[in-house]
């Protein structure tokens, strides 16, 4: 069929096939078409980990996993190779989930930092580790139901891109995929860029976070509107903000998820005036260094 | 050129892997280690060596780096020890699984609790399931032809297997002995640069990995490279030998076995010791030889059940320990099962010792060669398993 | 094939689509185009019906129907 032969070339140009093992309105495999056009063919991407793989099994381009305890440690050694074989010319993309990053390769993703690897690092950040079945990670924000914090989760989330921007490397963002055009721009400053770059990416979860599917770039335009996830950028360790929404009540976005539905009004005022402070310390930064 | 001097196991090792042309060196420091990578660290400085040394933050990342290296083309070169090889555990199962040759110096040393900084042999064999080669070093001078054969043996497209040198801390990794460097034009003739055929990670060639949906056929076909190494291993040594006048027979090698009743089985270093004492002791009559095993794994089946008719009793020395096993150490479990299966079996001695690192004694030696042959004098086995350690032999030589 | 887990299929009314692209750029799949800049098809062999693409259309112009 001609329609099907149509939509075959545009998987092929887009590096993506269409129909990944992932939750219907998940915004993995999203992520990774906006990503993969910003970044063309001459890219290795390495990556694994549970859910992520459901979306990187589709991928047409050079792919390679291997668990996630070790993101960011398959790639320095695809790094490597390519320099023995004088092939600099490859982008190189490792990619781990939040249950990755923020927990078990923490240490994995801080040491590739400090050896400013030239990679482009990138977060799925899905906010608990999904494919087992939602449970906490580092990552996890505050109030959040889980299968392992059933009564809200009481730490508050590991603020992972400027804990990376504190270890000097020449690019820190946050993206999102409600908004693509930010998203592919910083894509595509990372992959100029020598060093270690990081990308932090929300992905909305409508298993893990209980929302309908049909919603799910809605709620992560609502988590940049109401600057639960601000987007910005620190290069060469100073801040800029991309994007700045008029703010809306954190209400919205909690509201929006009945991972939050338990939550009280006091939890949602603290909420609130922790988002706040976050709005207000990167627009006071604005422009300026921040890393010591 | 080729020259020969002193030159400790590390060293000898490093040069190994310079002359080798590894290309992706992941490099973490552990006793009794160190040297391999420092060694390899100065070649590169001084331009002697090209390689791409990265300097990990732990073993575990080591091996993953040595894997993505070699799924991306490398020729990759690390080594470990002890509690660096537990912590690399979960990536060590990659390399064979995903049939990459990477070839990764074991320096011996003793696991804790109950262990140390001194080699003993459990820190490899609790990798023998996993389906990495595992070949037995002497001395300096095997450790080094070991390294180079050991990219031929696992690069080989009938073989596509890891493999560990495995050699003792200390008494090789630390001690000085003649080795030889053999010349690198030579070695460059023997050992072609390294294509891997089964896939590529290049964006022009890109082939993904042949992934087998049937997980019983995925892993009979690594059991069945290890057959095929048997081979390969063996023709390797052959050819290394006719160019460079050394070789290790393989896999098992005899040692004054010609007209024996009784052989000890020795692994590692103290198989240089052995040999001095089976020497005196067939001086003085007795009728007691060596096997060295070389190659744990693949284990040496067919060529043991072969050697097997020429003796009464074989001695087996486990420099290693497995709790609650089935009887003895780890070498000696693998040799009952390879000679289970002939009517006519050799009767079998186990004997732990060097635990730990602890000396192993010409002392000791004799003892447990005086036993083995006191067991074909009366037809039978009086202790199966023997902790030698805890024998009273009075003073230590 | 997606049409035995999908409840319901998106559709689209030509007549109030904007062809703004907003359902291809936001599909999680990938499987609705804006083809030729001029008309929304959708890819029924591999399409989940999340619901995205009606979600994030401006005009309404896509709606979830039940598959038969």
């Amino acid at each position: 069929m001609e329609i099907n032969r149509q939509f075959d070339e545009y998987y092929e140009n887009s590096y993506i096939q269409g129909g990944t093992a992932c939750c219907p309105g998940c915004g993995g495999p999203l992520f990774w078409r906006m990503t993969l056009e910003a970044l063309g063919p001459k890219t290795i991407i390495y990556g694994d980990g549970p859910c992520a793989y459901c979306a990187i099994r589709n991928i047409k381009l050079p792919n390679f996993g291997i668990h996630f305890s070790f993101v960011a440690d398959g790639s320095t050694g695809i790094l490597a190779a390519l320099a023995a074989k004088g092939r600099e010319d490859i982008t190189v993309v490792s990619s781990g989930g939040d249950g990755a990053i923020g927990d078990i390769s923490f240490g994995k993703v801080s040491a590739a930092a400090e050896r400013n690897e030239n990679m482009i690092q990138i977060c799925v950040d899905n906010e608990a580790y999904m494919n087992t079945g939602i449970q906490k990670s580092g990552l996890t924000p505050f109030g959040a139901w889980t299968t392992t914090t059933p009564l809200g989760k009481e730490a508050p989330k590991k603020e992972i891109p400027l804990i990376i921007a504190q270890h000097r490397v020449p690019y820190v963002a946050t993206t999102s995929v409600a908004y693509p055009r930010d998203l592919q721009a910083k894509l595509k400053k990372a992959s100029g860029i020598q060093g270690f770059k990081y990308l932090h990416t929300v992905i909305p979860c409508p298993t893990g976070w209980r929302f309908d599917p049909a919603k799910s770039v809605e709620v992560v335009r609502l988590g940049v509107e109401t600057w639960v996830w601000p987007l910005y950028e620190i290069e060469g360790g100073v801040l800029r903000v991309t994007l700045k929404p008029k703010q809306r009540p954190v209400e919205d976005y909690l509201k929006a998820q009945n991972r939050f539905r338990h939550l009280s009004d006091d939890q949602i005022k603290f909420i609130q005036s922790e988002t706040d402070t976050r709005r207000k310390r990167l627009l006071e930064n604005d422009g300026k260094r921040i890393i010591l | 050129m080729s020259f020969t001097r002193m030159m400790e196991g590390n060293e000898a090792a490093a040069w190994g892997a310079r002359l080798s042309r590894a290309e992706v060196v992941p490099a973490y420091p552990i006793t009794p280690q160190t040297e391999v990578i420092s060694h390899i660290a100065t070649f590169i400085a001084e331009g002697k060596m090209k390689a791409q040394y990265i300097k990990v933050e732990g073993e575990h990342t080591a091996m993953a780096a040595a894997v993505g290296a070699s799924v991306a083309g490398a020729r990759v070169f690390t080594a470990s020890a002890s509690q660096g090889i537990a912590y690399m555990e979960e990536a060590l199962w990659m390399p064979p699984g995903r049939r990459l040759p990477i070839v990764m110096c074991m320096v011996n040393r003793a696991l804790a609790p109950i262990g140390g900084l001194r080699p003993d042999h459990n820190d490899s064999l609790m990798q023998r399931d996993n389906g990495w080669i595992q070949l037995y070093c002497e001395n300096s001078q095997e450790v080094l032809d070991t390294i180079i054969m050991a990219y031929r043996i696992g690069e080989d497209r009938r073989v596509y297997l890891p493999v560990a040198p495995c050699y003792d801390g200390y008494f090789v990794s630390a001690t000085a002995t003649p080795t030889t460097v053999p010349d690198q034009a030579e070695v460059d003739e023997f050992l072609p640069p390294y294509v891997h055929e089964m896939y590529s990670l290049m964006p022009e060639t890109y082939r993904p990995r042949p992934f087998e949906m049937n997980i019983a056929k995925g892993r009979y076909e690594v059991q069945q490279a290890h057959e095929r190494a048997k081979a390969v291993i063996e023709e390797v040594d052959v050819e290394y030998s006719k160019r460079f006048g050394r070789g290790y027979d393989g896999l098992l090698e005899e040692y004054a076995c010609d007209d024996v009743d009784a052989v000890l089985m020795t692994m590692g270093s103290m198989t240089g010791t052995a040999r001095d004492v089976v020497d005196e002791m067939q001086a003085s009559g007795k009728r007691i030889g060596l096997l060295k095993l070389r190659g744990f794994r693949p284990f040496p089946t067919e060529e043991l059940q072969g050697l097997a008719k020429r003796f009464h009793a074989i001695g087996v020395v486990d420099r290693n320990t497995s709790y609650g096993s089935a009887g003895g150490g780890i070498v000696s479990m693998e040799v009952a099962r390879a000679l289970y299966p002939l009517e006519d079996r050799p009767l079998l001695l186990n004997f732990h010792v060097g635990l730990g690192g602890s000396d192993v004694t010409m002392r000791q030696i004799g003892y447990m060669a005086d036993k083995t042959l006191e067991a074909v004098e009366k037809g039978r086995v009086e202790k199966a398993v023997d902790w030698v350690e805890l024998v009273d032999l009075g003073e230590v030589m | 094939m997606s049409q035995m887990v999908r409840a319901f299929r998106p559709t689209v009314d030509k007549d109030k689509c904007v062809k703004c692209g907003n359902c291809q750029t936001y599909c999680p799949e990938g499987t609705v185009m804006l083809r030729d800049g001029e008309e929304v098809v959708f890819d029924y062999r591999f399409c989940k019906g999340c619901g995205v693409c009606a979600n994030e259309c401006p005009v309404d112009a896509i709606s979830m129907v039940k598959e038969a």
